[in-house]
């Protein structure tokens, strides 16, 4: 009993993406049918197919080329930096924590404009890079904190024991310490991942040519037009949306214990 | 000596990359808009390095706006009802998922998707959900029966921000939920058994037990509802833009738009700093709270 109410409950929670998905596979005339239909009538399926030779597919490559490489500098640069503040005495330790976490709960229209006059001055402005940079600035702080935990909670003794065996510090971090705290760094190489491809503001705000644009911008400059395509722009929508199930679906188990840990820890 | 300068240099050599580079892209921006809010920085000046000093004139100037009078009470609203609702459904949504049954876990997780979906989707599928003809909202209101005509739910302007207000909870509720139940599974059981062998029921159980050991958890998922609800910006950029005139206008959408419509970037740095500054100050008493034992 408790099972049907729960189905139920998640799925009225889940019902706008299954509303999306449907909608973007009905013809137009279907859309504005009421009743509205539950199910296609007649599957649609140019919205998919015509868009991507053009905008959806050049979209969806520039966000992943975005969402890739930012997730790649958020790695390489919060595995370390997490690992030494978990792990040295560091000097000026605690006001580093202190900016990271401070980092995460800026507004972004505080850092917006500095950023767009910092990347006309470095010549960043309409390419991928600026995206790319600036989204890696909410992956940071986020996934050092996150590790850093993880960091913190290893065992030390592993550590102690391969030194033993030959390694140094720092081989003893790449052998024993990365491997072992493997599910921070999913999580937390998985939620840089989400940022930058859920990004919008700064993609738009930093590139003004249409041949780059993620998905998201793409999706918000063809909602301004008017009389909307509503099945080709939610086609776009779940093509947006396809990699966040992906991920959500294949990495459930990290999702979930990264978010509670990074809130609650 | 010899061993703790080599030591210290290790040490920087981890964490210095990460921190130049947060630095530059978050450091310096946050230093040179609080510069740039005290300058007369627009696009005539874009490119002069010596713009003059403005004093608080910016500040002034933006507080004596009637946008600004407004966009700070609809902030204060949106923050106060979405944390009310997503709070409410979060705690609902994890009392019930706190129950064992098979599908519990599973069907508890599933809820987050909602939590991840890009804010730009998540902002145009309600706007189609919400469309006064295509809209399936107004199609459920009108065949239960529950209104007589379709609602113009985006384009009237205190159903715009209830609009706004309902997208912002379907995205919170379950992050709220996330919390509370990892709270909750922590709650120990026996103590349970024992009330309600002594004969409280569920619901005395609730306000005297459970309300009260989860105190800690129900501060936090509020504070941190209220640090990120207080900025939020994409939602409402891409639903309403802040409108209709004005109705759904907040703080973050009014300096977007100080900035990047009317190219006023020293005022709009100025309404930005503001917000900051709020946000800023109940980030601290947040720290405080949570983080007194790790960090400080």
């Amino acid at each position: 009993m408790l099972n049907i109410v729960g189905i139920v409950i998640v799925g009225a929670i889940l019902f706008p993406i299954y509303w999306m998905v449907v909608s973007s596979f009905k013809v137009q005339g279907e859309i504005f049918q009421m009743p509205p239909t539950l199910f296609p009538n007649e599957w649609y399926v140019e919205g998919y197919t015509s868009q991507l030779g053009g905008a959806l597919g050049r979209s969806f490559i520039n966000s992943l080329i975005v969402a890739l490489s930012s997730m790649a500098i958020v790695v390489i640069l919060a595995i370390p930096a997490s690992y030494g503040l978990a792990r040295y005495p560091v000097p000026g330790k605690k006001w580093m924590i202190l900016f990271f976490l401070v980092t995460q709960m800026l507004p972004v229209t505080v850092v917006l404009t500095p950023m767009f006059i910092l990347f006309k001055k470095l010549a960043l402005l309409n390419s991928l890079a600026a995206p790319i940079l600036a989204t890696a600035t909410l992956g940071i702080p986020f996934s050092v904190l996150i590790l850093r935990t993880y960091f913190l909670n290893a065992p030390k003794e592993l550590e102690d024991a391969a030194m033993i065996d030959g390694c140094n510090r720092f081989t003893a971090f790449l052998r024993i310490m990365i491997p072992i705290s493997y599910p921070g760094i999913i999580v937390s190489a998985t939620f840089s991942f989400l940022f930058a491809w859920g990004d919008l503001i700064y993609s738009m705000t930093f590139i003004s040519n249409s041949d780059m644009w993620p998905l998201t911008a793409g999706v918000y400059n063809s909602m301004g037009k008017y009389g909307i395509q509503w099945n080709n722009l939610l086609s776009f929508a779940t093509i947006t949306v396809l990699p966040v199930l992906a991920m959500f679906i294949l990495l459930q188990r990290y999702i979930i214990s990264g978010l509670t840990s990074g809130a609650v820890k | 000596m010899e061993i703790n300068k080599r030591n210290l240099l290790i040490s920087l050599a981890y964490v210095v990359p990460a921190l130049i580079f947060m630095l530059v892209l978050i450091g310096y921006p946050l230093f040179y808009n609080i510069k740039i809010s005290f300058q007369h920085l627009d696009l005539m000046t874009l490119n002069n390095p010596d713009v003059a000093f403005a004093g608080l004139e910016n500040y002034r100037k933006v507080i004596g706006l009637d946008s600004f009078h407004i966009a700070f009470k609809n902030t204060f609203f949106f923050t106060f009802w979405s944390i009310f609702l997503q709070f409410t459904i979060g705690f609902a949504l994890a009392l019930f998922f706190n129950m064992k049954f098979r599908l519990a876990g599973f069907l508890r997780g599933l809820t987050l998707v909602s939590y991840l979906v890009p804010i730009v989707i998540t902002s145009l599928l309600f706007k189609f959900m919400f469309n006064q003809s295509v809209g399936i909202i107004n199609y459920i209101l009108l065949s239960f029966g529950f209104v007589d005509q379709p609602i113009e739910w985006l384009t009237h302007p205190e159903l715009a921000m209830w609009s706004v207000i309902i997208a912002n909870v379907w995205v919170g509720a379950p992050f709220n939920m996330m919390l509370l139940s990892t709270g909750l599974s922590s709650l120990p059981d026996d103590i349970y058994e024992a009330a309600s062998i002594d004969g409280a029921n569920k619901f005395k159980q609730f306000v005297y037990m459970t309300l009260p050991m989860l105190r800690p958890v129900i501060m936090i998922v509020i504070m941190m509802g209220f640090i990120f609800t207080f900025k939020v910006f994409d939602l409402i950029f891409v639903m309403t833009a802040g409108g209709p005139v004005n109705a759904t206008e907040v703080l973050s959408t009014l300096a977007y738009k100080l900035s990047f419509d009317q190219f006023n970037f020293s005022q709009g740095a100025a309404a930005s700093n503001i917000l900051f500054f709020i946000l800023f100050i109940v980030s601290l008493i947040y720290l405080r709270m949570v983080r007194s034992d790790e960090v400080m």
